[in-house]
């Protein structure tokens, strides 16, 4: 579809960005040193950190990806909201204060504090690594569905934009500018989807202006001689919801009955919205292809909202409702790797150098989840919303929530787009910021033995953040179309692989060598990233397969990893910790950044 | 440290764990037969709304509230000093 920009929108957008960056590069301007630079000199307080923490964990996958897959699938998106949520618990009650009494700036330093070991500093920082590319990719790609409704421009300029302004946030002013980022971010996020869910109520539902009928299929070819909505060439006055808008006074995504038969609902509470709902038939859009023509075809297809309500409607859930065992292990690996994913973010957990004691941790781990435990709440009434007000873009399920906001007025819409981006922008820098503290303190520093003074690391670490940045476009622009939550899925059964054991059992496990650490993450890491490259989502979603080929040719049951590869990393933990080097830690208590071997 | 400070933690990490694996367990093993709602989630709890509608708000504020008595009841700041066990 074609996406107009407006003045208003552009205007708000811009005032946003630029006030963002002004206040990154202010407070940024105090980081001059390694500790200030990666870690704000541990002296944020626990509240703007609690805040933080919830701009930090509220990304695209969040606000863009889970409404968007509600109001595509229904109940689907929710069950992301309550895994991402759940994941806090493990944070909370078994890894922040831990982590917080043994680092100094990255999660490698948490590992290594009993060992001293260039190994363990290897493997952390390469898991890092690993873990922010791949959870940095749905931001990339949600920034690109951002601004092609705002400001009418391609998908690769927006993944370019938030590269561009993200690398230089973090490649001139480090942790400091990136806590104030998140803690904004996080309190607008919050702020704004309260007051368009409280309009969302005071709108209720309201039907058509006329019925859609089921043979209203709309249809979509892309070919040498340009884009063709049905027949005719793609513009401004014929575009994919056109029709649906000149005949029913509606886009996709519309109530087809109320009921008590009435045509509109007025204000309603919030059980009785979702009551409602419950009890109306939905017009959803099947995406299909036309065997004759080889056109996208989009046929509409009227749903109770009762099945919306009910989980498995999408492919990622879809085992659920399936008999077989092992979709329904793909269904149990998935929400295990929520639960334990979150704990096991290296730009999360960096975030807990920044306060200044484990008590800070914890009032700030509580502050995160009341502000993100609000945010979830307010994503099911979001994309319920999305899915009923007319405004879908069939083609992208990530642009659900900017649009919905663009039923009520352009101010809004710029607003939320603009508060959207900044929360692409808060994610991003936090990754950026991991992934480049990996990269000097545990890479270069640690694991090449190279001598860094102060301001060598800060320099080196700006660099590397670029390069991060770099990386994150190209990715960006590739995942085009793909929702985000849907990616942001891989990143957590690869973080909770290749970091949760070790974390758990190092704490918690007296026996744990050196050897075990470096064994079970390098076991996490590899199976978790070969299964999700040979699983059949893969195949289907990447590699373009059809849904039977990529079954037939996966040599995995499954797509979703972590229901074995969870396991398998703590199983080989001990194994190598009970048969290898029986030696006892070189370094108890070794002070993290100071490494010895 | 108290021991009853001490356990508050995992106590609660296991209450708020149980209360998880059974709503993924209902929702994988006990809410569909061939494909078709069959109890579980899919049962109405309140005015249409469903039992995966009610339990998932449940899991959402439960974890804030198990996070406020961590808070108010769990170690207190002067024993963070302690060793992880």
């Amino acid at each position: 579809m074609i996406h107009e920009s407006s003045i208003t929108a552009i205007a708000v957008f811009l005032a946003f960005v630029t006030s963002v960056l002004a206040i990154s590069f202010r407070l940024g301007s105090k980081a001059k040193s390694a500790g200030g630079y990666f870690a704000a000199h541990g002296h944020v307080g626990w509240f703007v950190n609690g805040i933080a923490f919830a701009g930090d964990y509220l990304s695209a996958a969040s606000f863009l990806g889970i409404c968007g897959m509600i109001a595509v699938s229904g109940y689907d998106g929710f069950l992301y909201s309550i895994g991402y949520l759940a994941g806090w618990i493990v944070a909370l009650f078994v890894i922040a204060e831990p982590v917080k009494r043994l680092g100094r700036f990255t999660l490698a330093d948490a590992l290594n504090a009993r060992f001293g070991s260039r190994g363990v500093k290897l493997v952390a920082a390469v898991g890092t690594l690993v873990i922010s590319l791949l959870y940095l990719v749905p931001q990339m790609v949600g920034a690109g569905a951002l601004v092609k409704p705002l400001l009418g421009l391609p998908h690769w300029v927006g993944v370019a934009m938030v590269g561009a302004v993200v690398t230089v946030i973090v490649a001139t002013a480090g942790m400091v500018s990136t806590t104030w980022v998140q803690f904004i971010k996080g309190t607008l996020l919050v702020f704004v989807c309260s007051i368009l869910v409280w309009m969302l109520l005071a709108r209720g539902f309201a039907l058509p202006s006329s019925p859609i009928g089921p043979g209203e299929v709309q249809r979509l070819a892309r070919g040498t001689a340009g884009t063709l909505v049905n027949g005719a060439p793609l513009s401004a006055e014929n575009q994919l919801d056109s029709a649906l808008r000149r005949g029913h006074g509606t886009g996709f995504g519309s109530v087809a009955s109320l009921p008590g038969g009435v045509a509109s609902t007025g204000a309603l509470g919030p059980v009785e919205y979702i009551s409602v709902f419950a009890g109306s038939s939905i017009t959803t859009w099947r995406k299909g292809v036309d065997a004759d023509s080889g056109e996208t075809t989009f046929s509409p297809v009227e749903r109770s909202g009762s099945e919306l309500l009910l989980p498995g409607g999408s492919p990622t859930f879809r085992g659920v409702r399936e008999d077989s065992l092992s979709a329904k292990f793909d269904f149990l690996s998935l929400m295990l790797a929520l639960f334990l994913g979150t704990a096991s973010l290296p730009h999360i957990l960096i975030r807990y150098y920044t306060v200044r004691d484990a008590s800070a941790a914890r009032k700030s781990t509580v502050v995160g989840i009341g502000a993100i435990g609000v945010f979830y709440i307010l994503t099911l009434y979001l994309g319920i919303g999305a899915m009923t007000s007319g405004a879908l873009d069939p083609t992208d399920s990530n642009m659900a929530a900017p649009l919905l906001a663009r039923t009520f007025g352009e101010g809004l819409f710029a607003v939320v787009s603009a508060v959207a981006f900044t929360t692409v922008l808060g994610t991003v820098s936090g990754l950026v910021i991991a992934g480049a503290g990996a990269v000097v303190h545990d890479l270069l520093r640690d694991g090449l033995g190279l001598r860094l003074d102060d301001a060598s690391q800060v320099r080196a670490g700006r660099i590397a953040a670029v390069v991060l940045g770099l990386g994150a476009i190209g990715l960006g622009v590739l995942f085009e179309g793909v929702n985000v939550s849907f990616l942001v899925g891989w990143a957590f059964n690869v973080a909770a692989s290749t970091n949760l054991p070790a974390l758990v059992m190092l704490l918690f496990w007296r026996r744990t060598t050196r050897l075990g650490v470096i064994v079970s993450m390098s076991v996490g890491l590899g199976t978790s990233l070969g299964w999700i490259l040979l699983s059949p989502d893969t195949l289907e979603r990447v590699f373009g397969y059809t849904a039977a080929e990529a079954t037939a040719r996966s040599p995995v049951p499954f797509s979703q990893p972590a229901i074995v590869t969870v396991p398998l990393a703590f199983l080989a933990l001990v194994v190598a910790s009970l048969l290898g080097d029986r030696r006892p830690p070189a370094v108890r208590g070794h002070p993290a950044g100071d490494p010895s071997g | 440290m108290s021991s009853r400070r001490r356990w508050i933690g995992p106590l609660l990490f296991a209450v708020y764990t149980l209360a998880y694996a059974a709503f993924v367990f209902v929702a994988a093993f006990a809410s569909f037969e061939g494909g078709k709602p069959a109890g579980g989630l899919a049962r109405e709890a309140y005015a249409g709304v469903n039992w995966g509608v009610i339990a998932g708000f449940g899991l959402i504020v439960g974890a804030f509230l198990l996070a406020v008595v961590y808070a108010l009841a769990g170690p207190a700041a002067t024993e963070d000093s302690e060793a992880p066990r």
